[in-house]
Parts: C-alpha cells; sequence; structure tokens
C-alpha cells in the first residue's frame, strides 16, 4: 500500500437530506493508472470525485490515500491537483500568476516558482501567454492553463472533472490524445469524471460506470464494452448503443421475430430474456432474420440502418460499400459469442 | 458507532457532518461583528422602544415618570392629532407612489423609443436621487416656493394666479410637499422602469406585431403584465420610504402649517424630541411600525398573487 | 408626415420640459450661489448677471464658516464607510457563499432590520446615549448609521458575491489556500468592482442623512445637512449663502452619483427584490 497516488475507496456514501448520492462505493484505483469515473449526471461520479478531492465529505465510509485515511484532511492538506469543468481560473491573476499560485501557497520561494511555472507552461505548450489574463484567451488556451497550474506542484493525484466538456469537437479530440501522453510522462495517477463514454473508452486504463449512485461495473474498457455486466450499461455503452431485444430462450437459442439465433449460452431450459445486440455486431447473411431498412443514417464512412424486424426495432452499423437502399427487406444475423443475454428482473448479466 | 460523538470523528462516518461544522464555524466567524453591530443598532432599540412605549419617561418632568403599561396606547388611539397624522401619512404616500409610477412609467416608454438623448435623461435623472432629502427640501423651500422670491412663486404670478403662500396654506402646503417628494423620487421610478423595459426582448413585440396587435394592445396586454413585477418592486420601496419620510417634510415646513403636513413619523419625532414626551412617542413609533408591517403585508401578498 | 412630424415635436417638448424640471432646482441653487446679496433678490429673477464667488468665501472662511460641518460630514461619512465595508464583505461573503444551516434566517434577519423605521430607532438609541453621553460625539453618530449602512451594504454585496463561480473557491482549496487566504486573494480581488460601487452608495447614504444626525448632533458633531438651518432664520434668509452651502453639500454626491452612473439602478434597488430600501 505505499507509492505515490493510490486512492481507495472503502464503502463511501452520501446523503443530502433524504437524498442517497452514493450508496456504498468500494473500489481502489492503482499507482499512475489513468481511472475514469463514467455516468450519466446525477449517478454519482462527480460526488465521488468531489469526495476524493475532499471538497465534499462521505456520510459514511473512508478515503485512503497511499494507504492513509484522509477522510478527514482538508481540501488543502491532501496534495490534490484539479481541473475543473469551467476550469476556475482566476480572472484577476496573469497565466503566470494563475499557475504559481499553488506553488505559492505552499511556501516555495520566488527562485523556485519561476523556472517551475515555465516548466509547467512548457509541457502545455503556452509559454508565449503567460503574462495575459485570462479574459484574453480563447477556451482551449484558458484550458491549457488550467491544467498547466494542476501540474506544476507535482500533486500526487491529478484530477479532471469533465475537462474537455467546453471546448469543440475538433480541440477535443486534439487535447484528449495530449492529456494522455501528459499524464503518461508525468506518471501521475489521473483520475477523470466524464459523462462521455467515448473519452473514457479512448483515455481510460480502467473505468468505473456510474449510475444512480452505485458503481455498475468497473474496467477496463474494453472489458466493459465486450461483456457489459447489466442492461443499463449495455444501453449507456457505446454509440448507437446496444440494441436490447425481449425473447424467449431455449437452451441455447434465441427467438427474435420468428427466426432462431444461436448464442454461446450454455444455459439449459426455458425463460424469458433479454437479447443484447451491438450495432455493429450485426451482420447481413442468407439465413438470418428478415427485417426492413426504415431509415438510413449515412455517416460518411459508415452508416446505421434502422430495421423494422416484425415489429421490433433493430439499429445496424454497416460500411459504406454495403449499404442497401430504404425500403429492401435485409436478412441479418450475429455470431453467437456477440448475442449478450440479460435477465429481464434482475437487469444482471446471464 | 450509532452514539459516538461526532466530534470525535468515529470510524466511518460522519465526516460530512464534520464538513458542515467546519462550515459553519467560518461562516459564524464572518457574520459575527456584522451581526453583533446589527443587534445593538436595530434589535436592541426596538426592544427598548417598546419597552418605552409601556412607560411614561418625560425629560421635561422626569419626577412623573414610571410605568404605565398600555395607558399611551389608550391615549393615542383617543389623540385626534394621531389621527390627523396617520390620514396625512397615508394621503402623502399614497399620492406620492401613484405619482412616481405614473410619471415614471410613462417618460420611460416615451425615453424607450426616443433614438437621441435618451443619455441626457440617464443623467439628469440621477441628479435628485443621490441628493439629500434635507438639502432638496431646504432648495425648494427657498429658491423655489418663498413668495415672490421663489420661481414657482414667480411662474404663478406670470401666469395671472397671483403670489401664494405655497408653504404657508394648509392645502397648498401638502400640495407642495408631495410636489416636492415627487420631483425628488420619479427619477427613481423612471430609471428603474426604464431599466425593466429595456430588458424586454424584441422578438415578443415583432411576434405581437406580426400577430396584428394595436400599440395600445402592446402596452397593456404585453408591457403592462412584463413589467409588473418591476412596477411592484418600485411600489413597495416607495411606500416604505414614503411612510418614513423626515427630512423632505422637516426642512420644508416642519410639519406645518399647525398640523397640516404632520406624518406620523414626524408626530412621533415632535413629541419625542420637541415636546420631550419619550414614552408616548415610542407608542407612536410603535404605531408606525405596525402601519408599515400592516401595508408592506399587504403589498407583498399583492406581489405574490399571480 | 406632418402627424409624424407633429408627434416628434410633442415627444421632444415633453421631454425638455421634464429635463428641465430635474436639473433646473439645481442650476438655479448654482446661480443663486455665484449671485451677489442683490443680484439674488432681483425681480424678475436674474439669468445673466456677473457672477461672484463672494458667497462661498463667505460660507467657507467667513465668520460663520461651515468648513467644519463638511469636516463632519466628511469624517462622518467615511467613518461610517469604513467600519461598514470591513463588517459587510465577510458577512455577506458568508451569506452568499457558505453553505450552513440558518441561512436563509440570517440573510431575512439583514432585511427584515432594514425595514423598520428609523423614527422607532432614534428615540431609544438617544435615550441610551444620553445616558451614556454620546451625544454629539462620533461614535454615536456612526454606530447608528450602521444600521442601515450594514443591511444594505451586505444585501449590494452578496448580489457581487453571488456572481463568482463556486469552482473559483474550491480551485484555491486545492491550490493549498486557507479560507481567509481564499477569500482575501482570490475572491475579493474579483469583486473589487462591487465593493466599490457598495462604498459609493455607503458614502452617499451617510452624507445625505438627516434624521438621526439632527437628534445627535451638537456643537462638536455637526454635519453640514443640519448646519444648513443656520443659512435660514425667521427673521431673514442668507440667500447666497445658504445657496452656496447647498451647492457645496449637493457637490459630492452628485460627482459619485454621475460616477456610479451604471450602478444606480442597482444601488437604489438592492434588496428591494425581498425587501425595502432607505431614506
Amino acid at each position: 500500500m505505499s507509492g505515490r497516488g493510490q486512492v481507495s475507496f472503502r464503502n463511501i456514501a452520501r446523503t443530502y437530506g433524504n437524498f442517497a448520492a452514493l450508496k456504498g462505493v468500494d473500489f481502489d484505483i492503482r499507482e499512475g493508472e489513468f481511472f475514469a469515473l463514467l455516468g450519466p449526471s446525477g449517478s454519482g461520479k462527480s460526488t465521488t470525485l468531489r469526495i476524493l478531492a475532499g471538497l465534499d465529505a462521505p456520510t459514511a465510509g473512508q478515503v485512503l490515500i497511499d494507504g492513509q485515511d484522509v477522510t478527514a484532511v482538508d481540501a488543502r492538506d491532501r496534495d490534490i491537483a484539479m481541473v475543473f469543468q469551467s476550469y476556475a481560473l482566476y480572472p484577476h491573476m496573469t497565466v503566470a500568476q494563475n499557475i504559481a499560485f499553488p506553488l505559492e501557497m505552499s511556501g516555495h520561494s520566488k527562485a523556485e516558482i519561476g523556472p517551475a511555472v515555465h516548466d509547467a507552461a512548457r509541457k502545455v505548450k503556452i509559454e508565449h501567454l503567460l503574462d495575459r489574463k485570462p479574459g484574453q484567451l480563447s477556451g482551449g488556451q484558458q484550458q491549457r492553463v488550467a491544467l498547466a497550474r494542476a501540474i506544476v506542484r507535482k500533486a500526487k493525484l491529478f484530477l479532471l472533472d469533465e475537462p474537455l466538456s467546453n471546448l469543440d469537437a475538433k480541440l477535443r479530440l486534439e487535447t484528449r490524445a495530449e492529456l494522455k501522453k501528459l499524464q503518461r510522462a508525468l506518471g501521475v495517477t489521473a483520475v477523470y469524471v466524464t459523462h462521455d463514454q467515448e473519452e473514457a473508452m479512448t483515455l481510460a486504463d480502467r473505468m468505473a460506470v456510474f449510475m444512480g449512485g452505485e458503481i455498475q461495473q468497473i474496467g477496463t474498457p474494453a472489458e466493459v464494452f465486450a461483456k457489459p455486466n447489466s442492461i443499463d450499461i449495455a444501453g449507456f455503452i457505446g454509440n448507437p448503443p446496444m440494441n436490447l431485444i425481449p425473447a424467449r430462450y431455449v437452451d441455447g437459442d434465441v427467438t427474435i421475430g420468428g427466426h432462431r439465433l444461436k448464442t454461446d449460452s450454455t444455459l439449459t431450459g426455458e425463460r424469458d430474456v433479454v437479447v443484447g445486440l451491438r450495432p455493429g455486431a450485426l451482420r447481413a447473411a442468407s439465413d438470418g432474420v428478415p427485417a426492413r431498412v426504415d431509415l438510413i443514417e449515412d455517416l460518411g464512412d459508415t452508416a446505421i440502418l434502422d430495421l423494422d424486424c416484425a415489429g421490433t426495432l433493430l439499429r445496424m452499423r454497416v460500411s459504406d460499400i454495403e449499404i442497401p437502399n430504404e425500403g429492401d427487406t435485409i436478412k441479418v444475423t450475429a455470431r453467437p459469442q456477440d448475442v449478450h443475454l440479460f435477465d429481464p428482473a434482475t437487469k444482471a448479466r446471464l | 458507532m450509532t452514539t459516538t460523538d461526532i466530534a470525535s470523528a468515529p470510524v466511518g462516518g460522519g465526516y460530512d457532518r464534520l464538513l458542515a461544522r467546519r462550515e459553519r464555524r467560518f461562516a459564524s466567524a464572518l457574520l459575527a461583528p456584522a451581526f453583533v453591530a446589527l443587534t445593538a443598532t436595530t434589535t436592541f432599540p426596538l426592544l427598548y422602544l417598546v419597552w418605552t412605549s409601556a412607560h411614561r419617561v418625560d425629560l421635561a418632568m422626569p419626577f412623573t415618570n414610571g410605568y404605565v403599561g398600555l395607558e399611551n396606547y389608550a391615549v393615542l388611539l383617543a389623540d385626534d392629532r394621531f389621527w390627523s397624522s396617520l390620514l396625512v401619512s397615508l394621503v402623502y404616500t399614497g399620492s406620492t407612489v401613484v405619482l412616481q409610477v405614473v410619471i415614471g412609467l410613462a417618460l420611460a416608454l416615451l425615453v424607450m423609443d426616443m433614438k437621441r438623448g435618451q443619455g441626457w435623461f440617464r443623467l439628469i435623472a440621477i441628479l435628485p436621487v443621490v441628493l439629500s432629502p434635507a438639502v432638496v427640501g431646504m432648495i425648494w423651500r427657498t429658491f423655489m416656493l418663498a413668495p415672490e422670491f421663489g420661481i414657482i412663486d414667480f411662474l404663478a404670478i406670470n401666469a395671472g394666479l397671483g403670489s401664494q403662500n405655497w408653504l404657508g396654506e394648509p392645502k397648498l402646503a401638502m400640495l407642495s410637499v408631495i410636489a416636492i417628494h415627487t420631483w425628488q423620487w420619479t427619477p427613481f421610478a423612471f430609471m428603474v422602469l426604464l431599466a425593466s423595459l429595456a430588458s424586454l426582448p424584441d422578438d415578443i413585440y415583432e411576434a405581437a406585431r406580426l400577430d396584428r396587435a394595436s400599440a395600445w394592445q402592446r402596452f397593456y396586454r404585453i408591457t403592462l403584465p412584463l413589467l409588473r413585477p418591476a412596477i411592484v418592486m418600485v411600489i413597495i420601496m416607495r411606500t416604505m420610504v414614503a411612510l418614513t419620510a423626515f427630512a423632505a417634510i422637516f426642512t420644508v415646513t416642519a410639519g406645518g402649517p399647525g398640523t397640516a403636513t404632520e406624518i406620523l413619523n414626524l408626530y412621533a419625532y415632535r413629541k419625542s424630541f420637541t415636546e420631550l414626551s419619550f414614552g408616548y412617542g415610542s407608542a407612536l413609533a410603535v404605531a408606525l411600525l405596525i402601519v408599515t408591517v400592516l401595508i408592506s403585508g399587504v403589498l407583498f401578498a399583492l406581489r405574490r398573487a399571480k | 408626415m406632418t402627424g409624424k412630424r407633429l408627434r416628434i415635436i410633442a415627444v421632444m417638448a415633453v421631454s425638455l420640459i421634464f429635463l428641465l424640471a430635474w436639473a433646473f432646482p439645481i442650476l438655479w441653487s448654482v446661480l443663486n450661489s455665484l449671485k451677489t446679496d442683490q443680484d439674488v433678490l432681483a425681480y424678475p429673477p436674474k439669468l445673466l448677471f456677473a457672477p461672484t464667488l463672494d458667497a462661498y468665501r463667505d460660507v467657507l472662511f467667513g465668520s460663520s464658516s461651515i468648513l467644519p460641518n463638511l469636516v463632519s460630514s466628511m469624517i462622518i461619512s467615511v467613518g461610517t464607510t469604513i467600519i461598514t465595508m470591513v463588517m459587510a464583505v465577510p458577512a455577506a461573503y458568508a451569506l452568499a457563499r457558505l453553505r450552513f444551516r440558518g441561512k436563509k434566517a440570517a440573510g431575512f434577519y439583514v432585511l427584515v432590520t432594514q425595514m423598520l423605521p428609523p423614527v422607532g430607532i432614534i428615540i431609544p438609541y438617544f435615550m441610551i446615549l444620553r445616558n451614556i453621553g454620546w451625544i454629539d460625539t462620533y461614535q454615536g453618530i456612526i454606530l447608528i448609521y450602521l444600521s442601515f449602512s450594514l443591511p444594505f451594504a451586505i444585501w449590494l454585496l452578496v448580489s457581487y458575491f453571488e456572481d463568482i463561480p463556486f469552482e473559483m473557491e474550491e480551485a484555491a482549496y486545492l491550490d493549498g489556500a486557507s479560507r481567509m487566504k481564499t477569500l482575501w486573494r482570490i475572491i475579493i480581488p474579483q469583486v473589487r468592482g462591487g465593493i466599490a460601487v457598495t462604498v459609493v452608495f455607503v458614502f452617499l447614504n451617510a452624507w445625505n442623512e438627516f434624521l438621526f444626525a439632527v437628534v445627535l448632533s451638537g456643537n462638536t458633531v455637526r454635519p453640514v445637512t443640519v448646519a444648513m438651518f443656520n443659512f435660514v432664520s425667521v427673521e431673514q434668509t442668507l440667500w447666497t449663502k445658504l445657496a452656496a452651502v447647498s451647492v457645496l453639500a449637493m457637490l459630492p454626491v452628485i460627482i459619485l452619483g454621475v460616477v456610479a452612473q451604471k450602478h444606480i439602478v442597482k444601488g437604489l434597488t438592492v434588496g428591494a427584490v425581498k425587501g425595502g430600501g432607505r431614506r
């Protein structure tokens, strides 16, 4: 339990009056890891981050950083740096003063602060902006200042609260890549809150998916994508999300629209299930389920088809060479290993 | 773990309350000086006022001082001067507030459509409202209203009305103090309503125009309802101030001639500081407080309605 | 076309009348203050005359100089402003930004105190000060001025503090700043503008106050609003001197008012959403 930037949440709960924002969250973040807290708004991911930062405190449970209980430690004594969604730059200070502020607060001398500020600014490529005020900067530049202010102190932990959500789409993609490189280069543990599953998928080494104040699943992005462990996660991860179809299961097969589909499940017997099929896992096959093409959303390199399969809506991703016409009837199927099964009552993966 | 004192930070719980308590302690420290000062200068005097109102406190005849219970209030209810001052208060407040709002709104609508000259209005309107009512009262009493010397009287003479004793004749004196108050504070209503008019979205008017609403309909059906909160706010603020106006009357007529312009506020002052009858003066001030509370209660209810 | 032109002329005429009506009493005081004692009494009133500063010289440096009264007004107003700000800034910050139980009640208390009729405060206050010998003292007047300047300043400042995002403080805490340091280094610099506006209005209200001043002043402490009465008596009015004193009393607040022009509506309506103003 030693090292720099290892975090443990022990049964963290937080209630506001009668509202339970967190209902017992229990997980670890490893040293040097890029860890994403993913979930829709109100799922508890931000509360978790704020509790880690010390900006909020749990009603029950403990937070450990590098093995030490910091639950009652003030935010300013936790040695944590954070990038806020709004950047929270101090508008009355220059960029240089903004970046210097955390060092100044921890009592560094002027001689140490100057080079450190330049070093941090160089890492995020804003050396030429040091004399400006935040109000004179573009959104992307402000974001870099916020990053510089966070990395200048070489804190144990680096928290990011939706740092890219105020950037335009193109800049967001660029910054995303740089963020990852920066974190690798610094070797610091990063905890990243986002509601954007694509961001989490691309950035995170591991992620925790929050829903309704609880963690639904923890794992690498690939694991969560490949084996979502509940209907809710299946519907949340992936774009467009997984098709979820109520169906009848009999000894390894499911029946959809009167047609049988093989699964790799070894469960025996007969029961109601919810079948999950990723749009990208559907493929055309002569022995597949017939479906009418209702609508085509052409995305350029790929297209999303809305299929009417005996009254059930299915969405399918196809590459541009295979695009049919609206009104056509095509036959679709999926490989057994791509057919996910969920319990309709408990919503859990079968 | 269930009944442990949270101050000792029990394992596994209560840190949110610890954090809340830190916050509360910091807040208390920041608020304490202001709250001590406020309590000392408002709440404590208020309690002392109520206590005094149940006593006979006469600085001219201190030997008669003592507890009298509700006697001051009994006297008050039978006091014609109290009722007449209350009436003067209500007339003064009602008329000045109505005049301010009506003139202020009319001017705001007029100026809103002006393409040039808005700046002049915004500048000139500031002048009266930043002045001390005492100075304003003094200027009006002398340079504006003094018989033969004042400009108003000069204008009256030239209009064939003849020189008038503006502040010496009861009805004219009342008119004068109402006019002075209206002069000073209409710019306030004007500025607030103009700001509020300027914040109304243009597209509503364009839509109304497309719906073929006439100018009058646009005013009555759109502008007025949208301005309602601002108008009610102005009414509430101005009512509170007019009820407790002091300098604006004191410096002009001092309540006279006789008691023609003596509002309740002024009566309480005169009873206390001129006649040195502090017990009865306190009872009058309490009565004024009750009237203020009642009227503001009505106005706030009016604001909440709809 | 003629109807439209007529309308424009009517609008201009009405505008001019109102502009004149508001400006004239002030302008007229200025003109009268520049007249000689003969010119001021001329009938019909003179608009054109040879201006003189005699009246100002008399009221400032003559036998009954109001210079001490101007100084009195200044001491009272500056003192009130400083003490008010020192107390109001932290209080407003707490009310605007901190989360604690009883906050609503605290804010409401501040509002309600603002609604008390001043005469209801001055009667008991006078008796208290009389007992402790604080009549005709600066501390007596400044203390009671807090009764209206504090609620006003607190509510005006709250509106400025509320404009700052919460994340600003949180960022500062995480940067290692203590609460006081955050307030002093991060928050207060961002409400400098609001503090300046508040200072202007607190000063203005203190300078203009009359009721408390007339009751509590004496030979030592007598602000100019009270002292100007010396120039009007039953026997005679010292017209030019009165005009000069009026102008001197108006000058600071008019300058402040024009400087704070853009903020005047906010300053005049503060707390109005929930409570009342003063004066």
